[in-house]
């Protein structure tokens, strides 16, 4: 027990350690950007019709802190951020922990729920794949992991989109139907949702769930031609009995631990796929930010909680793996 | 009777000796390329990539018109593709033709531009080979050094030859943009660009790659944990936003060139870590090995270890991988550019030509935007299965020998 608290505290440390340097990253990105905070609020009081002089902009820097040294400002920003503070947008000069709030946690939802559909087709079709001698389906599945490559969510978004345009005249973007996007959660809003969240959630899942096929059919093929297989197979067990006692345990392993890399892959589509099925609930707020208006504390912020989202989701399943697999398990006990 | 049983037995052990002769003597390459080339579909991926490749490099050639705004169609805006035949109503030729259009307005059409195809005899246009049209270069090379006596260029070779055209007035087999650029034209010299990004990419990825992940393995230890800490952390922060974050700096006054440049560079910056991890990893299983051992025993220095021993061991494993990640890069830049942030309109990119096609007007009515999408998506495909068939033919302990 002792052995896997330390585990679990090296891990969590490795974790902190991670998003550490990721913010260094995202914090330096932010102040390489020509002009700074002081210097865009004051551009846009002048825009307001005041007159502003350099001492203006130089009060407005002490104000915001932007004369300390730079590891000093880094330091502030990364200890807000745990508490997951991100100061003002320069460019909205609205707060951007409010700005994010809801929104944040719908696409975090979505990508979540992309990943767990992926892996609900991948696991039975994957395994199916790896036991089954038909040449027919295996192609076939060859053919859609493929695809899954070549044919990027935002292409696949595309094309529903112009099929559905062309055969239901309705291009089925958004999250919410008009009278639900600003109301209330309720009953009814929620069934709004759910019937507009499918196709984001298949679109994101969709290269997700073609590489997740490839994986589980690699994992199983490769375990089922092992020898404790077929000793097991000697004693008598069979079936699917044996396929799930045996093999698909060991399979399992690789694939919780994969499940981080499969979140920063749906991530990646995420704000494109936003983009174009106009999700201006999710995501396509870092487009906003980067594209539009170059806010860069609110595209630093949103790069930072994705990495965070990702790094929780490496822990978690390196907990897991650890409490699940015997072999981790020993490594860890000694 | 014995007598030729023997007979045709020494000759099939010979033929059998040759062939295991050939088989121990072969080069690495000769072997991958042997089991690459009972691979069918890796091998039909390779000739749509060859032809794709050279569809590129040729496309000034190829296509009839210059792919930029200099060369549109001013008539012919959102023009639908115009395919050539053989036979229509008015009877067959043999050469193909399309049929010419005439733009009208009048109260009756409420004074907007309507354009109707003509199908009579006398509007035909027929397809001509080889025709003269507007000039392209090769070898061109322009140094421009700070000083006037350093500056430096190969004017190159000018031609105005391309494949096919009509004499009077346009074809466009893909048809047109909403500024009357020809989509064909365009088309190609996006596959060319797409190349060209992905190049410089794979080489900065590479280059880095080699450096950091030779670093890490040839040396290990503490050195080894440090760089493959910042490894992971960059591997970490989904590439797509900060890609995004990376393309927000550049300035609005730069020119398509550099911006053109600068993507490529952080398409390679960010794609190093995966391939440093495998150098890394393959450098330090490598080095405890036998044969490394053997010859270090021997006296081989180490330089000679690395050059002869070392090298070789994965330089196939390096090739695959940089086929394999050509297309996420080509991927990454479309992805980039459809968004607005990655190249812009002079150069011809895939992502460049889907940038307005989300628009419903343009996904009820003008669905030839689409057509790049397949060249595209072939051109991706066939990198997969090349690379695929590469990685099985490089790996000397695969299934298929």
């Amino acid at each position: 027990m002792l052995q896997f608290l330390k585990f679990a505290a090296i891990r969590a440390f490795l974790a902190i350690l991670t998003l550490v340097l990721v913010s260094f990253i995202v914090f330096s990105l932010m102040e390489l950007v020509p002009g700074d905070c002081a210097e865009r609020y004051v551009a846009f009081k002048n825009s307001q019709g005041s007159i502003i002089t350099p001492a203006d902009i130089q009060v407005e820097r002490v104000r915001l802190g932007l004369d300390k040294p730079y590891v000093q400002r880094w330091g502030k920003w990364i200890i807000n951020a745990f508490q997951g503070e991100f100061g003002d947008s320069c460019i909205l000069r609205l707060n951007i922990s409010q700005l994010l709030g809801q929104k944040f946690w719908l696409s975090l939802g979505l990508c979540l729920s992309a990943l767990l559909l992926a892996y609900a087709i991948a696991i039975p079709v994957g395994i199916m794949a790896a036991t089954s001698k038909n040449a027919v389906l295996n192609n076939s599945l060859r053919l859609v992991s493929y695809l899954g490559l070549a044919l990027p969510n935002f292409l696949l978004a595309l094309m529903i989109m112009l099929f559905s345009t062309i055969y239901f005249g309705d291009s089925l973007t958004g999250l919410f139907s008009k009278e639900f996007r600003d109301a209330a959660w309720s009953w009814a809003r929620v069934r709004d949702f759910l019937g507009h969240a499918w196709l984001p959630v298949f679109i994101l899942g969709w290269s997700a769930t073609a590489f997740a096929i490839q994986t589980v059919r690699a994992l199983m093929s490769d375990e089922i031609g092992k020898l404790y297989v077929t000793a097991a197979a000697a004693r008598g067990v069979s079936g699917r009995n044996l396929l799930m006692r045996y093999p698909a345990r060991h399979a399992l392993s690789p694939i919780i631990n994969s499940l981080g890399f499969d979140l920063n892959r749906i991530f990646n589509e995420l704000p494109i796929v936003a983009l174009i099925l106009t999700l201006t609930e999710a995501g396509s707020l870092l487009i906003d930010a980067l594209a539009t208006s170059n806010d860069q504390q609110l595209a630093g912020a949103i790069i930072f909680m994705l990495t965070a989202a990702i790094v929780a989701i490496n822990f978690v399943t390196d907990i897991i793996l650890a409490l699940t697999d015997p072999r981790v398990r020993s490594g860890i006990m000694g | 009777m014995t007598d030729t049983t023997t007979n045709t037995e020494t000759t099939l052990s010979a033929k059998d000796r040759k062939l295991k002769e050939a088989y121990f003597t072969a080069s690495q390459g000769q072997l991958i390329w042997q089991r690459f080339k009972r691979n069918k579909s890796a091998l039909f991926g390779g000739w749509v990539l060859i032809i794709l490749i050279f569809s590129g490099i040729f496309a000034p050639f190829l296509t009839p018109y210059d792919p930029t705004i200099s060369g549109r169609n001013e008539a012919y805006l959102n023009g639908a593709p115009q395919i050539p035949s053989f036979c229509d109503d008015n009877g067959c030729s043999l050469r193909p033709f399309i049929y010419g259009f005439e733009r009208t307005r009048s109260i009756k059409t409420n004074f907007r531009w309507v354009t109707t195809v003509k199908t009579d005899l006398e509007s035909r246009l027929y397809v001509q080979f080889f025709t003269k049209g507007v000039e392209y270069t090769y070898l061109k090379f322009n140094i421009n050094l700070p000083g006037d006596t350093l500056d430096f260029t190969i004017p190159g070779l000018t031609f105005d030859t391309h494949l096919f055209g009509v004499d009077d007035g346009f074809i466009h087999i893909f048809g047109t943009d909403s500024t009357g650029k020809d989509i064909y034209s365009r088309t190609l010299t996006a596959i060319n660009t797409s190349l060209a990004v992905g190049t410089i990419g794979v080489f900065i990825a590479f280059v880095m790659a080699l450096v950091i992940g030779g670093v890490a393995g040839y040396y290990g230890g503490m050195l080894d944990s440090v760089l493959q800490m910042i490894t992971d952390t960059i591997k970490t922060i989904p590439s797509i936003p900060l890609f995004m974050a990376l393309a927000a700096f550049i300035p609005a006054e730069w020119s398509a060139e550099a911006r053109f440049l600068f993507i490529s560079m952080v398409l390679g910056l960010i794609g190093w870590p995966t391939l440093a991890r495998r150098i890394r990893t393959h450098l330090l299983t490598e080095r405890g090995q036998e044969y490394v051992l053997a010859a270090q025993l021997s006296g081989a220095s180490p330089a000679h270890i690395i050059r002869k021993h070392l090298l070789p061991s994965f330089t196939s494993y390096i090739i695959v991988d940089l086929v394999i990640s050509f297309p996420y890069m080509v991927l990454s830049e479309t992805a980039l550019s459809f968004i607005g942030l990655g190249l812009k309109d002079p150069v011809n990119s895939l992502g460049v030509m889907l940038q307005n096609v989300t628009s419903t007007d343009v996904l009820l009515n003008y669905q030839w935007y689409f057509i790049p999408v397949f060249f595209f998506i072939a051109l991706v495909l066939a990198f997969v299965f090349v690379g695929d068939g590469l990685r099985d033919a490089a790996d000397p302990y695969g299934s298929n020998h």
